[in-house]
């Protein structure tokens, strides 16, 4: 008997084109946008937890595990202090440590980070998958005053190679003491990656020290203490702001870990980024899970369109009912045939806006990850197939009331049929 | 021996909240038989047609149909019953709008196994027989395929009659079909409608409040006579 319904259940809704057309329109948009929001969100999540990957520990002064990870992974915030070069040589060379990477922050380039790193940081410093920092154009930063740019300084800027900028002190957007008389070349520039390294200016560690010889009175020097006969190369920082660590073995995390925290020398914390992230997005992911929640709103209000199609046409179509039922449809398959609709509906509106979803995820995701290194996975996958079969599901809900009334109808009514 | 089409012993039915409609102590169609059931309007024969066909359950006494009790208790055996069994047809609006000629005839097929058994058993695939009694009852080829909101009320009723007819019931019932029709189209509609039945040996109860029609039928019956709570509501 179901066959039946379902082809009278299609006929009948092919016969209202236009408003069914409508409701599975409004239930495709729905589902197009409820699906753009998952898509971006678990890649914002993916992409944010792995803002920072391979690395085993952060080191910085003592502080919390957010903390840290904000001002040295998303240079975020002001270090409460930084490490002293002593305590860095310590962490480079006990056992187990395979690299360092030391990080120095605190000037800045038209309101973008300078990083003052090594070049190990390009080689360190991953993302993502195990996903390495690739260089757009150009090569990592030498001895001199070679800087290089994430995509999105040379984006915003307009740089190219070769280009000369100055570094400020401080982190403002318009600084009042620039290290005027050091011009930096830009050297190379990286491809996007999602991450805070696109919104940075990567510098080596000495030529940091170089400009800021002098400074140690809090401003800039005088002319006539301010030599440079010393040599950059002879110049060692006397701190740095944070160590990235990667370990031999990642069975040893914890107790150095342990060790760095305990350490009598210095007070300084150790953190776990991949730990460190994860408590992060709990805090950052409240707007996620809004996000979630008005999606699945919108949906809601799309499959309200259901009881609007099929409640409209009921009165009119109590004739048609009293037909089915003298031709021997029983009261339930008058009910049935409704909850067809509703479900056919649903369906039809998922799958639309499937489609809608995918179409516009091919069209964005070039432009995402070329821009902002950003991957928007077009197939679809099992959240597109829980959305039909949930849609579906939902849709004969929506149907029950409708159905419900049309199966009172045709028990009150009988074979009379009222003209 | 062939049990009557129709057998009703003492039948009594009242809406909720009114007086009671019907009270009949005996009323039977033989097999075959075509009974012409004459009342004012109001005098309870369509829900006399309701109970005979299964859609309202009956509250006290025995209706048999093609010999079997259509009981109160049981809404999915009457439901059956009438589709396997039973071909009905309205005044007016008998079809499924959004269907066409065709596809409101096979109807019953698809809620009745035993009609589609009984097609096979003769052999006949149901939209061939669809198309078969359609042409018998004079609907032209071009109207076969068309919409049943694009046909006219006489057709539309010879597409009822052909529906009621498919797939071989014993009864067929029939409230008030030719209302709608013109002299002309009402008599050729019945003579179609009696040659259909007399050639199957199906049963016809024809209501009408049109006592001209009468000499048509094997028999006439007025429902004012055999119900005793006849009074004109």
């Amino acid at each position: 008997m179901k066959p039946a319904l379902l082809s009278l259940a299609w006929k009948s809704l092919a016969n209202r084109a236009v408003s069914v057309t409508l409701t599975v329109a409004t239930i495709a948009l729905s589902v197009a946008l409820f699906l753009g929001v998952e898509r971006v969100r678990d890649s914002v999540r993916d992409s944010f937890n792995s803002t920072i990957s391979e690395t085993d520990l952060i080191v910085g002064a003592r502080s919390g595990a957010i903390n840290l990870l904000l001002y040295s992974v998303f240079h975020l915030g002001d270090p409460t202090a930084n490490i002293s070069w002593d305590s860095y040589e310590l962490i480079d060379t006990a056992p187990d440590v395979s690299w360092t990477v030391p990080i120095s922050l605190g000037d800045s380039h038209r309101g973008y980070r300078v990083v003052g790193t090594t070049p190990g940081f390009f080689e360190h410093y991953k993302y993502g998958r195990a996903r390495d920092l690739e260089m757009r154009e150009g090569r990592a930063f030498g001895d001199g005053r070679e800087a290089v740019v994430g995509a999105e300084v040379a984006r915003q800027l307009g740089y190219g190679l070769g280009n000369e900028i100055l570094l400020s002190h401080g982190i403002g957007e318009v600084s009042f003491a620039e290290h005027s008389d050091h011009d930096f070349r830009i050297v190379g520039i990286l491809a996007p990656t999602g991450t805070p390294v696109d919104r940075s200016v990567l510098v080596s560690l000495e030529s940091i020290e170089a400009i800021h010889a002098g400074w140690n009175t809090g401003a800039a020097p005088r002319a006539e203490s301010h030599g440079h006969e010393d040599g950059e190369h002879e110049l060692m920082p006397d701190s740095v702001t944070a160590v990235l660590v990667g370990l031999d073995s990642p069975i040893r995390v914890l107790s150095l870990q342990r060790q760095i925290n305990t350490y009598e020398g210095e007070a300084l914390s150790a953190v776990l980024p991949g730990v460190a992230l994860s408590q992060l997005w709990r805090v950052v992911g409240v707007a996620e899970r809004a996000f979630f929640a008005v999606s699945v709103l919108v949906i809601v209000v799309g499959l309200c369109g259901i009881l609007t199609a099929l409640s409209a046409g009921l009165n009119e179509r109590r004739r048609e009912m009293a037909v089915l039922r003298a031709v021997g449809a029983r009261a339930s398959d008058v009910f049935f045939l409704l909850i067809l609709e509703a479900m056919t509906i649903a369906f039809l509106g998922a799958l639309v806006g499937i489609v809608i979803a995918t179409g516009g995820f091919a069209a964005l995701s070039p432009v995402l990850s070329g821009r902002y290194g950003f991957d928007l996975p077009i197939a679809p996958g099992w959240t597109e197939l829980a959305v039909l079969g949930g849609l579906t599901v939902t849709g004969a809900l929506f149907g029950l009331w409708p159905a419900w009334r049309a199966l009172r109808n045709a028990l009150v009514d009988g074979l009379s049929i009222r003209i | 021996m062939t049990s009557p089409a129709v057998s009703i012993t003492s039948l009594r039915h009242a809406w909720p909240g009114a007086e009671p409609t019907l009270d009949i102590e005996r009323f039977e169609v033989a097999a075959g038989e075509s009974v012409f059931l004459v009342g004012p309007s109001g005098s309870g024969k369509s829900t006399l047609l309701g109970l005979i066909a299964g859609v309202t359950p009956v509250q006290s006494g025995r209706i048999e149909v093609l010999g079997e009790p259509m009981l109160a208790g049981k809404p999915r055996q009457r439901d059956a019953i009438r589709a396997s069994r039973l071909g009905v047809i309205f005044q007016m609006f008998n079809l499924v709008p959004f269907l066409n000629a065709v596809e409101n005839v096979l109807l019953p097929l698809q809620f009745s196994p035993e009609r589609r058994q009984r097609l096979e058993a003769m052999d006949r695939d149901g939209p061939a027989e669809a198309r078969r009694l359609l042409r018998e009852l004079r609907l032209d080829e071009a109207s076969l395929t068309k919409k049943a909101t694009d046909l006219s009320v006489g057709q539309q009723q010879r597409v009822a009659a052909a529906r009621a007819l498919i797939g071989g019931p014993g009864l067929v019932i029939a409230d008030e079909p030719t209302s709608a029709l013109d002299r002309s189209a009402r008599d050729s509609f019945i003579a179609l409608l009696m040659q259909e039945c007399s050639t199957r040996g199906t049963a016809l109860l024809f209501v009408s409040h049109d006592e001209t029609l009468a000499a048509h039928f094997d028999r006439k019956v007025d429902l004012g006579e055999i119900n005793r709570a006849g009074v004109t509501a």
